[in-house]
């Protein structure tokens, strides 16, 4: 569990889709999100579901780490696709036992609505599955970059947000060396009344963040000593570049939003 | 020692980095779903309203659901979760925080710890019912939930909870906030 807080769902890789911009990706995704509601028939479906696996052939993802995504709506997608079947009505009798009655319509609206929201988990995951978070952050730093005129903080926020995700690892290790400590003492932190555990709680946040306002202060002043002074002209170690393959990803979204648009019925 | 915009930058980066963590040590309270779990995440987003002002409580609570979904993602793949998380976290800390700042006292703290507890409620309540429950249901496509049932939800699940989480929470950093305070007088901006 603790190595997934800290590395999140991040597969390495040196596939097509993890060398993209994250720019790209992101502005994909976004799209996607979208996009998936204009499906309404097997053929819009179908270009649908070969985009995304197109996509996960080409991510080089092993495919249980898109399991892993999926197995918490699994049960959800059965529950509705089993839902649609019995109760949707319409369309020629499939299968009769009994009271049982199987239509058409029922299967069919079932299985869309089930590759809908199965379509959108994978794509999503495929963003946190083939982009790091760090990349992340700088893709949105760029694309939310206009918003600085109407004087949104945007350049603070992602640094903050870099900072933050740089810290992560160092903070869940000091947690977990106080809550160690404290087990040794004979505190429960899992388990016994919610009282005692919310008293279990300030020995283990009172040295966490003391420590972390001791690290705010020395990180500051060495920013400041090296003259920092905000988003303006500042240069970076990372710099982000727009490739053929981003051109192209966008380049097929917009020809399969065309192309939903198109073949919806 | 003078502490200028930078330190108040970071400390509250590293506030969002606290409540990152926070979140994973995350547990159900007995008698609800499993869905709604609590976790301690809102106490640093508190410290920073407190200490930094309001303003910099709403960032915390920000960056801390950002990263969530960059590095969790969402059970639907979109962030329902996290924009719940988040406006249930401003709508706790921010009168908190405003109530505390007139005269910073641990009464007028707790104070303001219940007004935000009760406003979370009653703004949860109605999001639930009005965006978030609809919203669940659509893109999960699970069968629609009747208005009724969507009405009980939120009286015997996530109102109770709410409260209850609210009121955790609020112990929780009263006592902390004691503890602390003759320390972070250094570490104030």
């Amino acid at each position: 569990m603790l190595e997934n807080v800290i590395i999140g769902q991040y597969v390495p890789g040196r596939s097509i889709l993890h060398r993209l911009d994250p720019r790209s990706k992101l502005i994909s995704v976004f799209l996607f999100v979208f996009i998936v509601f204009l499906a309404n028939n097997w053929v819009t479906y179908g270009l649908l579901g070969l985009f995304t696996a197109v996509a996960i052939v080409v991510s080089q993802v092993p495919l249980r780490f898109l399991y892993k995504g999926l197995r918490p709506i699994l049960i959800i997608v059965l529950f509705t696709f089993a839902l649609h079947i019995f109760m949707t009505k319409g369309g020629a009798l499939l299968f009769q036992f009994g009271w049982l009655k199987i239509y058409e319509q029922g299967v069919v609206q079932g299985s869309f609505i089930s590759f809908r929201l199965i379509f959108l988990v994978l794509v999503t995951s495929l963003l946190t599955l083939t982009t790091t978070p760090i990349d992340i952050t700088d893709g949105l730093e760029q694309l939310l970059g206009p918003l600085k005129r109407i004087k949104l903080p945007v350049h603070e926020f992602a640094l903050m947000m870099s900072i933050a995700l740089r810290f992560i690892p160092t903070l869940l290790k000091e947690t977990e060396k106080i809550m160690k400590a404290q087990m040794a003492r004979g505190v429960e932190f899992t388990s016994g009344p919610i009282k005692e555990r919310i008293k279990a709680f300030i020995p283990l946040l009172v040295p966490l963040f003391i420590s972390s306002f001791k690290r705010a202060e020395e990180l500051a002043l060495a920013m400041e000593a090296r003259g920092y002074r905000g988003g303006e002209g500042r240069t970076k170690l990372r710099i982000l570049k727009w490739g053929m393959g981003d051109s192209i990803l966008i380049a097929v979204l917009l020809i399969l939003t065309i192309s939903l648009f198109l073949l919806r019925s | 020692m003078h502490k200028g915009k930078v330190y108040r930058m970071i400390a509250v980066s590293m506030l969002s980095g606290i409540a990152y963590v926070l979140m994973a040590f995350d547990f159900p309270l007995p008698g609800f779903p499993k869905y709604l779990q609590i976790d301690f995440s809102e106490v640093p987003a508190l410290l920073a309203a407190v200490l930094f002002g309001p303003g910099s409580g709403i960032v915390v609570e920000a960056i801390k659901n950002l990263l969530h979904y960059c590095l969790q993602n969402s059970l639907t793949g979109v962030p329902i979760d996290q924009m719940a998380n988040f406006i249930a976290g401003t709508a706790f800390i921010v009168p908190a925080s405003f109530l505390f700042k007139k005269n910073r006292t641990t009464k007028s703290l707790s104070m303001g710890l219940v007004t935000g507890t009760i406003l979370m409620t009653l703004l949860m309540g109605i999001l639930n019912y009005a965006v978030i429950l609809p919203a669940y249901t659509w893109f999960l496509h699970a069968p629609q939930m009747s208005s009724q049932a969507m009405l009980n939800l939120v009286l015997v699940g996530i109102a109770p909870f709410n409260i209850i989480k609210g009121l955790l929470i609020t112990i929780l950093f009263v006592l902390l906030y004691t503890r602390l305070r003759p320390m972070l007088k250094r570490y104030s901006y």
